[in-house]
């Protein structure tokens, strides 16, 4: 049971992850017209991006807190008995980061509103960067403990 | 009266009182998860380990919310600023860097 909600949870975040960046590229640099993939990868409508973000967050961070427990008892001491400590250190501050980053969803909702505010396109960079390092943290973190038995084992 | 004015004054307050509910360890429930058993407020660890991450969420939730509520006859006359709702947040992840850096350094 807890595989499968973790695969959920991975495949989940894999499109946050992409939804989010594609929202933050075209928000921080907007391409100007047509071209190759990059320019195309930031050509996207941003705000549509928005309530998609929000839901995936949501339901990511609601899985990882379901399977939260399982790491807590299994993960975690291992990570202690092989005195990984910096490999700790990095998934306490993901825990603190994707509590932030949910304490910051009204707020992203407020600033991505349509009619877009064009006195908040600051707001919405920001916001948006802010959320979308919270977000490929938080996969990367967890992609290293998902697998730190074969990459750090002894 | 328009409750999106409060929304980044609850983004501030959600990320002080987060930083504070993990540093004091205000948790409005404690989950043990060897015994799978949740109890009200901060109570130690029994069999197994003890998790305070699920109550520091809630209180954060709820004060920021009260805060937030509080905060909104006020925002009639004054609109708070836009930047409070990332910058402060921003400054409590680095905060965070800051609290945990044993973790890093050795």
């Amino acid at each position: 049971m807890i595989t499968t909600l973790l695969i959920i949870h991975g495949l989940l975040a894999v499109a946050l992850l992409g939804s989010i960046t594609h929202q933050t590229a075209s928000t921080v640099w907007p391409a100007k017209s047509a071209g190759n993939f990059l320019v195309s990868f930031r050509g996207v409508s941003a705000a549509r991006y928005t309530t998609t973000n929000i839901v995936l967050y949501v339901i990511v961070a609601v899985l990882g807190a379901i399977i939260y427990p399982a790491y807590r008892l299994a993960v975690r001491p291992f990570l202690e008995s092989a005195r990984l400590l910096t490999i700790n250190g990095t998934f306490e501050l993901k825990e603190q980061f994707v509590a932030i980053g949910l304490g910051m969803l009204p707020l992203y909702w407020l600033v991505w509103r349509t009619p877009l505010d064009p006195k908040l396109s600051g707001a919405r960079v920001a916001v948006t960067s802010l959320l979308c390092f919270v977000v490929w943290y938080s996969f990367l973190v967890g992609h290293v403990l998902n697998n730190v038995r074969g990459l750090f084992g002894r | 009266m328009s409750y999106s004015r409060v929304i980044p004054i609850f983004a501030a307050s959600f990320a002080v009182i987060y930083v504070l509910a993990v540093e004091f360890n205000w948790a409005v429930v404690t989950y043990h998860p060897r015994l799978g058993e949740w109890e009200w407020l901060t109570k130690p660890a029994k069999t197994g380990p003890a998790m305070y991450w699920f109550g520091w969420l809630i209180t954060s939730f709820v004060a920021a919310g009260a805060i937030s509520l509080a905060a909104l006859p006020i925002t009639g006359r004054w609109t708070p600023p836009v930047w409070i709702g990332w910058a402060v947040p921003l400054a409590v992840m680095l905060g965070f860097v800051y609290l945990l850096r044993s973790f890093f350094l050795r």
